[in-house]
């Protein structure tokens, strides 16, 4: 499965690993690496631009207007020459030129806003993110999150997510006022401890690779709610950390987690939820 | 597009359950029809066991889902038990073979270790799969034949070890048969 994803986690290697991504100094010389690095390939294919490098893109396609037409796979075929280096960019060209029905959810094109979450070549993944294979011509296959109720092509529905993240209470919850009265301060190494939890976008991409949550997502909550979870219980400015144990203390919201670590493997920010999930199982064992 | 060539050969195996479709109640037809149409997208074979009910949103979209009452026996006790349990049994299942000798006491309790290893166990993969919400029935069914698969493999424990050569010795000459 780790071939399967982006060439961008191939070519970029050690830059974007989950290491350079906790620490802060060395993120944005990689990111700013990666830009140079797509801009210098393009400049060179363009200039030797000798002949099209065509790709196919199989596309999940499903129309709520004629519902009692079956979902269909429907193809795509771009000059990569002329096309960006991201799969986000493709699909956009897509739209704006090959086919204008084409529905899929997208805004901030540099992995960010988590709206362009998708299934690519088998991987959950953001497209903006996931790098378009030059090197093999096979067809990239583009489904929207497996397991969702679809909106429309690759749109999925993600009410039940929302619903659940809104149940945790994803926000400070305090009784005392801050001693100086002005803002709850925290020390290095308790900021420290958010590190890893506090960038995830919510994309969804780990909850739909869960096969728990596949079965179960009425009950269980889910790796990327878990995660968020624990990004509540580990802040030393929270106050309400008994509670927020109590709500998981059930069969379903948080033991349904059988450490597949899908979540882990599939995260396009390079979290890590199966170890926040783990943390919540180990606080709530030992207390 | 393989899913689309493959589409006629498929759709005469979707249609047998056509035939006595009509006379099925409302929900369990839309569950046939969608399963037909499913058949001819999906390459592999697709059985419905518990296929996915239409979207229902409790209350309004901005709601939280509600929050089970805690229960920290089905929670925190019942995962902490099933860790230190698994754990447990990496010694028990040594020490007979480390030490070269067999103690019956030791035995026995690895036995009852062995069983509530594997009650927890089947437990969990019936809370997984038959879900309460949606087969409630089912989920009583077997969690009532997980427990009384478990008393009977209890008794025939009991009566193995209480009477014949017990469990480290059957396996001990099994390995050399």
């Amino acid at each position: 499965m780790a071939a399967l994803r982006s060439s961008a986690s191939v070519m970029l290697g050690a830059a974007v690993s989950r290491p350079a991504l906790r620490s802060a100094a060395a993120a944005p010389a990689a990111v700013r690496g990666m830009a140079q690095l797509a801009n210098g390939a393009q400049h060179s294919t363009t200039a030797s631009g000798d002949q099209p490098r065509l790709k196919t893109f199989q596309i999940y396609r499903w129309n709520p207007d004629t519902p009692t037409e079956k979902p269909r796979m429907q193809s795509y075929t771009l000059d990569l020459n002329k096309t960006g280096p991201m799969v986000l960019d493709a699909l956009i060209r897509i739209k704006n030129e090959l086919d204008p029905t084409l529905t899929f959810r997208r805004s901030c094109r540099e992995g960010i806003c988590g709206s362009c979450a998708m299934n690519i070549n088998g991987t959950n993944t953001l497209a903006c993110l996931c790098r378009i294979p030059a090197e093999s011509n096979a067809e990239m296959k583009i489904y929207p999150l497996p397991h969702t109720y679809v909106v429309k092509d690759l749109v999925p529905d993600l009410t039940q997510f929302y619903k659940q993240y809104k149940s945790i209470k994803p926000y400070l919850q305090r009784d005392t006022p801050a001693e100086d009265g002005k803002e709850y301060r925290q020390s290095k190494a308790d900021r420290k401890k958010l590190d890893g939890l506090y960038e995830c976008i919510l994309c969804a991409c780990c909850s739909t690779s869960c096969p728990s949550y596949w079965w179960n997502s009425e009950e269980y909550l889910g790796p990327a709610i878990l995660l968020q979870s624990y990004r509540w219980l580990a802040d030393s400015r929270d106050e309400k950390k008994a509670e927020r144990k109590d709500a998981l203390n059930n069969s379903m919201s948080l033991y349904r987690c059988h450490t597949i670590l899908n979540c882990t493997r599939t995260c396009p920010k390079g979290l890590n939820p199966g170890l926040a999930i783990a943390q919540i199982k180990k606080e709530m064992a030992f207390s | 597009m393989a899913s689309i060539s493959r589409s006629s050969l498929l759709r005469q195996v979707a249609s047998v359950p056509k035939l006595s479709i009509a006379t099925r109640p409302a929900f369990q037809r839309s569950v046939l029809a969608n399963a037909a149409r499913a058949t001819a997208f999906h390459t592999s074979a697709r059985r419905d066991l518990l296929p996915p009910l239409p979207q229902r949103v409790q209350g309004t979209v901005n709601d939280p889902v509600p929050v089970p009452p805690p229960s920290p026996s089905h929670g925190s006790y019942h995962w902490t038990f099933d860790r230190l349990v698994g754990a447990s049994l990496v010694p028990l299942t040594v020490a007979p073979f480390a030490a070269g000798s067999l103690n019956p006491t030791l035995d026995a309790i690895l036995c009852a270790t062995l069983l509530i290893h594997s009650h927890t166990g089947f437990k969990n993969i019936i809370i997984d799969y038959v879900p309460a919400y949606r087969t409630p029935r089912a989920r009583k069914f077997f969690v009532w034949a997980c427990n009384a698969a478990t008393a009977v493999v209890g008794l025939a424990l009991y009566e193995f070890e209480t009477t014949d050569v017990g469990i480290t010795e059957t396996i001990k000459r099994i390995w050399t048969a």
